[in-house]
């Protein structure tokens, strides 16, 4: 799997890079014994102890970014820098103990070669064991955990996140085995990507478009999709209904690498969110740094931007509300953030106000194809 | 010294005949005779200690307001030796009236005729009924068996000069349960003491209750003992504390107190009252860390009694603390302050922690020894969920378990349990918390850094799909 970026030369942060290696169960459930038999060791010694887990450790003072020299992808990754969870700390006990059952019920699965979605896990632990699991995403939170234990990537434990991802337009998907899906013809919902990374990798993929629209939203996506924008402009489309995961990730990531003279271009809303989306798909997530690193794209900034508010009406801008200012200092403070997008993102600051793509359709239900492609016309991504 | 009642007088001269026998090597014996021809006692007080000095009896003070003459006339005869005099002096000491008239009186003094002996005789008239008096006599007595001091045996003789001349004695010998020979420290003579103490009751009963106490485990003592340099200022002062844990499984004979524990105290070997330093030091002592809650510590003038929030039903803890001087006799008004009171509890504490796993764990520590099952069986489920023959047995050898196949999950889980639960106890026994190495960085529901991924899901969580958990 050796792609361009990896290819680049980049000497220090190679050092300094901390990943997740793709497992097969038997390897990973090595190292689940590996972590129980080094509890019972320290356990068992004359002094004995109750040893921490050391995590890497997911926040942005351990995140780096690795700046590709000879391409253009620069992406985020976590260092060397641990924390531990302990059983003593009082207010730690618990998390502590999430982590171990995490483990144990990845540990059966793998066994019984299952595989689950997030989903399924969490109601499993629920059942399981009530005073440790509440909610969803603890049960994410602590999946991380063990991702970060025992650097290996989720979907090696068995644990598949379900994916929110379409895609649509003209891109021939075939899974092994199977007939052919045209993605043109799959009407306004488009083809459905699988949560399942090794099905995703197995898939054929032919196409003859020219660009690669990401959209943020469902609905923006449904309606280029109902009026075949992709045949207008020879394109394909993909969204993963918001916040991207790793899914959508993963299957952008391979096209781009299959297709890799397609230029990526995302279609967000005007507001930090919007631009944070962008940032993930461009960059990966601190969240997931162990694995996101790996699927970065060199994706481009098409729109909604500054200048295209002249084309919106007035009342059509809104306030911009807390979450967006909290939104917008985190990307403030990650050093990823490339200056055109953080000026972009000072005069939303500054503006105080935030806009939809939706607001186009102020000029005819028909304007945001046109406007999509006046804009590749035009070249005008950043 | 103020003497408020005649009771009070009685305590406080038998006192001092307990100091001195205390003082003098060999043993000793001190009587108390009351003579009862209503409504007069006449009570004798007299003992084989070291002779007594004059001014002991002087420093009495009695004021109008305490002791009315009604009560008692004043005056006290008294006989008294050293053991290098060749008589016996004898005195009247007329306690009332204005220092002019307090005079003594010295009477012919009595010929020893070489006989080397030592020890003194009060004797004095008092208007009181006999019970009010004894009362208070028996429970000094029974209060001073917890001491334990050596080498003197106490007798109380009644003899009631009714018609029937009845005439009955008790004695009060300290070795009575468990032989402690004379070179025992003081402070293991308090634990002995305590500990008869307890077994009898609190002194409720006459021997110790067996069908409560039935093995030895069920009372734990344990002692500490503080003491502060000798200086030209001050003297050295020696704290003793000692606490007995009962359990009990049911209070058959005994009702329970519930949450309370009274606190004895003694300060140079004669029962005292409570003093503020000692209630200070009882309250600032941090009994978090041996998992009790301290309520409310009150002075209840001849003891402390401490209320704590919950403690086991069956659980019950006694406690004295005695504060003496090292050198003695002496005029020291010097109190102990509270740093050494409750140094010497605290090393009573950790000492019974230390001997006894699980004993005043913490709360910290329960708390934390609640997860270990779960713990246990989440490694556990791992173990026995392998196929991996070799992993199964490095745990089962890690372990110490037999390498048979048939271990069941229930037996490894328990296992792991014990160990765990052995780790965190002993951990709680470290008197130096250690500090946590790492900073908190998780704790349980504070959010992590911001991740947008979160913030966005907030902000659309009504859409589509609303678990739609982005990655």
């Amino acid at each position: 799997m050796d792609d361009l970026s990896k290819s680049s030369m980049k000497f220090f942060s190679d050092q300094q890079l901390c990943f997740a290696d793709i497992l097969l169960p038997h390897e990973v459930q090595a190292r689940i014994q590996v972590a129980v038999l080094n509890f019972l060791k320290i356990l068992s010694f004359p002094d004995p102890a109750i040893s921490d887990l050391p995590l890497i450790n997911r926040k942005s003072s351990n995140s780096r970014v690795s700046e590709g020299i000879l391409t253009d992808v620069s992406w985020i990754f976590l260092s060397h820098s641990f924390c531990s969870r302990s059983l003593m700390k009082a207010n730690a006990t618990k998390a502590f103990i999430r982590v171990w059952k995490v483990m144990e019920m990845c540990f059966e699965f793998l066994t019984q070669e299952k595989r689950v979605t997030q989903r399924e896990l969490f109601y499993k632990l629920l059942c399981d064991s009530p005073h440790y699991f509440s909610s969803q995403l603890q049960v994410n939170r602590t999946i991380q955990d063990v991702v970060a234990l025992l650097r290996c990537s989720r979907y090696s434990l068995g644990i598949m996140a379900s994916s929110k991802g379409l895609v649509a337009g003209r891109i021939l998907l075939q899974e092994p085995n199977q007939e052919a899906v045209d993605c043109s013809a799959c009407g306004s919902s488009g083809y459905a990507i699988s949560g399942d990374l090794n099905l995703l990798e197995s898939l054929i993929m032919k196409t003859d478009a020219r660009y690669i629209v990401v959209v943020e939203k469902h609905a923006i996506f449904q309606r280029l999709a109902e009026d075949h924008v992709f045949n207008q402009i020879p394109s394909i489309l993909l969204t993963a209904k918001g916040y991207p995961d790793i899914a959508t990730r993963f299957l952008l990531h391979r096209m781009s690498r299959a297709f890799p003279d397609l230029p990526i271009l995302a279609l967000v809303d005007w507001n930090p969110a919007g631009l944070a989306i962008l940032s993930t798909y461009k960059f990966g997530s601190i969240g997931m740094g162990l694995e996101a690193y790996r699927y970065a794209c060199n994706v481009k900034w098409l729109g909604l931007r500054g200048d295209d508010l002249q084309l919106i009406p007035q009342q059509s801008l809104a306030p911009l509300k807390p979450r967006d200012l909290q939104i917008a200092r985190s990307l403030i403070s990650s050093t990823t953030l490339q200056d055109n997008y953080r000026q972009e993102l000072a005069v939303m600051m500054q503006s105080g106000q935030r806009a939809e793509i939706e607001a186009l359709y102020f000029n005819g239900y028909d304007y945001l194809g046109k406007y999509l492609a006046k804009k590749i016309v035009q070249a005008n991504y950043i | 010294m103020d003497i408020s009642s005649v009771q009070k007088l009685c305590i406080h001269l038998i006192s001092s005949a307990v100091q001195r026998c205390r003082l003098s090597e060999g043993l000793c014996r001190l009587s108390v005779v009351l003579k009862s021809s209503p409504p007069i006692i006449r009570v004798s007080i007299s003992d084989t200690g070291t002779g007594s000095c004059l001014e002991e009896f002087q420093d009495l003070k009695c004021n109008r307001e305490g002791i009315g003459t009604e009560k008692w006339d004043g005056l006290l005869s008294i006989k008294t030796t050293s053991i290098s005099d060749n008589k016996i002096y004898h005195y009247h000491l007329n306690l009332r009236g204005s220092v002019s008239a307090r005079r003594l009186t010295r009477l012919p003094s009595i010929p020893k005729n070489d006989a080397k002996f030592s020890g003194t005789e009060v004797c004095l008239s008092i208007s009181e009924t006999i019970d009010a008096l004894l009362k208070d006599i028996k429970h000094y007595f029974q209060k001073m068996l917890i001491l334990k001091i050596p080498s003197v045996a106490a007798e109380l003789v009644i003899e009631r000069g009714d018609a029937s001349g009845l005439r009955c004695e008790n004695v009060f010998l300290p070795n009575e349960c468990s032989p402690l020979n004379f070179s025992s420290s003081n402070v293991e003579r308090l634990k002995s003491g305590l500990e008869e103490y307890v077994l009898k009751h609190r002194n409720s009963l006459n021997n110790k209750c067996d069908s409560c106490f039935c093995s030895r485990e069920k009372l734990k003592i344990s002692s500490g003992v503080a003491s502060s340099m000798e200086s030209h200022r001050s003297p050295g002062l020696i704290v003793e504390a000692v606490i007995a844990i009962s359990e009990l499984s049911e209070s058959l004979c005994f009702r329970s107190s519930g949450n309370k524990t009274e606190v004895l105290h003694f300060k140079d070997f004669s029962p005292s009252s409570v003093s503020i330093a000692s209630l200070n030091a009882l309250t600032s002592i941090d009994w978090r860390s041996y998992g009790l809650t301290l309520v409310s510590a009150v002075d209840q003038v001849d003891h402390a009694l401490i209320e704590w929030e919950s403690l086991p039903p069956y659980l019950h803890i006694d406690m004295v603390i005695h504060c003496y001087h090292k050198q003695y006799p002496g005029k020291y008004k010097y109190q102990p302050d509270r740093h050494l009171i409750k140094k010497g509890v605290k090393l009573a504490l950790d000492d019974l922690k230390e001997k006894h796993t699980g004993l005043l764990l913490s709360a910290h520590a329960v708390k934390i020894c609640s997860y270990a099952p779960d713990l246990a069986s989440s490694i556990a489920g791992i173990i026995l969920s392998s196929n991996d023959l070799k992993f199964r047995s490095k745990c089962s050898t890690l372990l110490e378990l037999s390498q048979s196949q048939a271990i069941g999950k229930q037996t490894v889980e328990d296992r792991i349990k014990e160990k765990i639960i052995s780790v965190i106890e002993t951990n709680d026994r470290k008197p130096e918390k250690i500090k946590e190495a790492a900073p908190f960085l998780f704790e349980d529901d504070r959010p992590q850094d911001l991740d947008p991924a979160d913030l966005y899901l907030e902000e659309h969580a009504g859409g589509d799909n609303v678990f739609s958990f982005p990655d």
